[in-house]
């Protein structure tokens, strides 16, 4: 579980990267976290990760207080976490068995555990092939794969996917976040950074919009290929609407439904954001 | 962190050197260079010292005793003198012997020796050398002491010379070696940087799933170690071929070269295993602790 309770961050130069955040992600959720570049969005995931500490409020994951956490227990946190970069930072010098490995090395874990759990993890991202293959020798969407599986070995309650799609191509992209999701399905929360709106719109779900430090949108939308109770529907778009509106984000190529079944109106997005 | 760990992660400094070569090469080098320069220093210090102690060492003390001194007693006093500390020899010098160097010596006025009959005048006398020439005042006092001894005398100025020549040479040769060793340290420093620099996303990627500073430390200290050892090998086998190739040509100079003290150069077979354990420890330790200081500033995130 993710919670911000009036989290704000200044940096020592005085910029307010976020100003009062409040959010909770429970677990067992999937969240987009949209927003244009220096919206927050960095800023926010360095403060789950413990990289920062916030200037007031407090931030809890995975029951673990971060302006309490000792440095000393940083590692023992970021154990309970899987991280997925943009661009994939796995170790060059290592083979796609290694990379994984690796995580439950750090944690001391037995031998035949290891030697069981990562052949068990290469399957699950599709790359049984490529086992003793070098990053050099992947491609974007293999690496990313790779990178997923690297944060799904050691069974973390929460994955953080910063832009996991920003370096592959769009039509693999898709492919990441069907992983993505077949993982949460298992129970484990994703938190996923993106700015890429086709895929926010493809898949749906809980959408948190940052802007200028604030969360200025977050609800659950549903995307194209998925059918909500009407009722729900008409509801979150005519939100969407509004903040798209307000804020530039896109929703959804829906019209609105009304909760007796008839559209009232045409395109609600119009090209918004794009 | 169990045993198996341990052991995982030293195969992974190993196996770093190998998969760094290029950056390990390059720290290889500037330890070897570094090692070769104090080493060589310490070495061309510890020489230097032996060679003003080995002159010293030619410095006696003339002893003569009183020319009423029973030959018994003569031959007690040899015995005691020997027993005495600091001494390293004792030559007896009979009065017959003492009379005809004195006749050698005085050649011009040999006239005088013709209303000499006998050289019962003369003083029994000893030649003794001393061990250690900084103790050679105390020595002499303690000879004066002797009730037959009329007199002991040698000469403390060539002690002092040599003294205050040592101090300097080892005022001389510290600072170079504090120097070098500064020199060194900032290379070494800086390759270690760059090689650690190179690798701060790996030390980054450890980080974020959540490794412990000493998980992240222990390879490059083994990595630091290794090199670091094979450097102070190849620093102690150029030194024991460039020190016997000196060692011998040294020895085969004449006379002139020995008066000089050049025999007092150190054998190489008697100092190599502290030269082998110096340069073997130093290149570890320097090489192990670079490496791991430098891992200090990529590991804090």
């Amino acid at each position: 579980m993710v919670e911000l309770q009036n989290v704000s961050v200044t940096y020592s130069s005085g910029v307010d990267a976020l100003n009062n955040v409040s959010l909770k992600i429970n677990d067992g959720d999937f969240a987009f976290v949209v927003g244009s570049s220096g919206a927050g969005k960095s800023t926010m995931i360095k403060l789950l990760l413990k990289e920062i500490d916030a200037t007031s409020g407090v931030v809890t994951v995975n029951g673990y207080n971060l302006g309490k956490l000792k440095k000393r227990k940083i590692p023992e946190f970021r154990r309970t976490l899987g991280f997925v970069f943009q661009d994939f930072r796995l170790i060059p010098s290592m083979t796609v068995y290694e990379n994984i490995a690796f995580v439950l090395r750090v944690i001391d874990a037995p031998l035949k555990y290891i030697r069981k759990r990562v052949p068990y993890v290469i399957s699950l991202v599709g790359l049984h092939s490529k086992t003793n293959s070098y990053p050099d020798e992947l491609s974007g969407g293999e690496k990313q794969r790779v990178a997923i599986a690297r944060a799904l070995v050691n069974d973390p309650q929460l994955i953080i996917a910063d832009e996991p799609t920003g370096n592959i191509d769009p039509e693999l992209s898709y492919e990441i976040v069907e992983l993505l999701k077949g993982i949460n399905d298992q129970g484990t929360t994703i938190l996923m950074v993106t700015h890429e709106h086709d895929l926010v719109r493809h898949f749906g779900g809980r959408i948190i919009n940052i802007t200028g430090g604030e969360i200025v949108f977050d609800e659950v939308i549903t995307g194209a290929e998925q059918i909500l109770p009407e009722e729900e529907l008409a509801q979150a778009m005519s939100e969407a609407a509004a903040m798209a509106n307000q804020n530039g984000i896109i929703i959804p190529d829906r019209r609105i439904m009304t909760p007796d079944g008839e559209y009232a109106g045409s395109d609600l997005n119009g090209g918004a954001g794009q | 962190m169990k045993i198996s760990g341990f052991k995982y992660l030293a195969n992974q400094g190993i196996e770093n050197i190998w998969k760094n070569k290029m950056m390990a090469f390059a720290t290889f080098c500037v330890l070897l260079i570094s090692l070769l320069l104090v080493g060589g220093s310490a070495l061309f210090y510890f020489n230097m010292n032996s060679m003003i102690l080995g002159l010293g060492n030619q410095n006696e003390i003339a002893v003569y005793l009183d020319p009423a001194t029973e030959a018994d007693r003569v031959k007690a006093i040899q015995t005691e003198l020997g027993e005495m500390d600091n001494i390293d020899s004792v030559e007896y010098i009979s009065k017959e012997e003492a009379y005809n160097r004195m006749q050698n010596q005085i050649q011009q006025g040999k006239a005088i020796f013709s209303y000499i009959d006998s050289y019962e005048f003369m003083p029994d006398g000893f030649k003794v050398t001393v061990v250690s020439n900084d103790r050679i005042e105390e020595t002499t006092a303690a000879i004066g002491s002797i009730e037959e001894v009329e007199s002991a005398s040698s000469s403390p100025q060539v002690a002092e010379f040599l003294r205050e020549l040592r101090k300097v040479v080892s005022v001389i040769a510290i600072a170079v070696i504090v120097a070098l060793s500064a020199v060194s340290m900032i290379m070494i420093s800086n390759t270690t940087k760059a090689s650690v620099f190179a690798r701060r996303e790996e030390i980054q990627i450890m980080k974020y799933v959540g490794a412990t500073n000493s998980f992240i430390r222990t390879p490059f200290f083994v990595e630091g170690m290794v090199t670091g050892f094979f450097a102070g090998a190849g620093a102690f086998f150029i030194t024991w071929a460039v020190y016997r190739a000196i060692f011998r040509i040294l020895m085969e100079q004449g006379t002139l070269m020995r008066a000089f003290g050049v025999g007092s150069i150190i054998p190489f077979d008697k100092i190599q295993l502290w030269v082998a354990l110096a340069y073997l420890v130093v290149g570890a330790l320097v090489g192990a602790l670079g490496s791991v200081v430098s891992t200090r500033k990529h590991i804090d995130v």
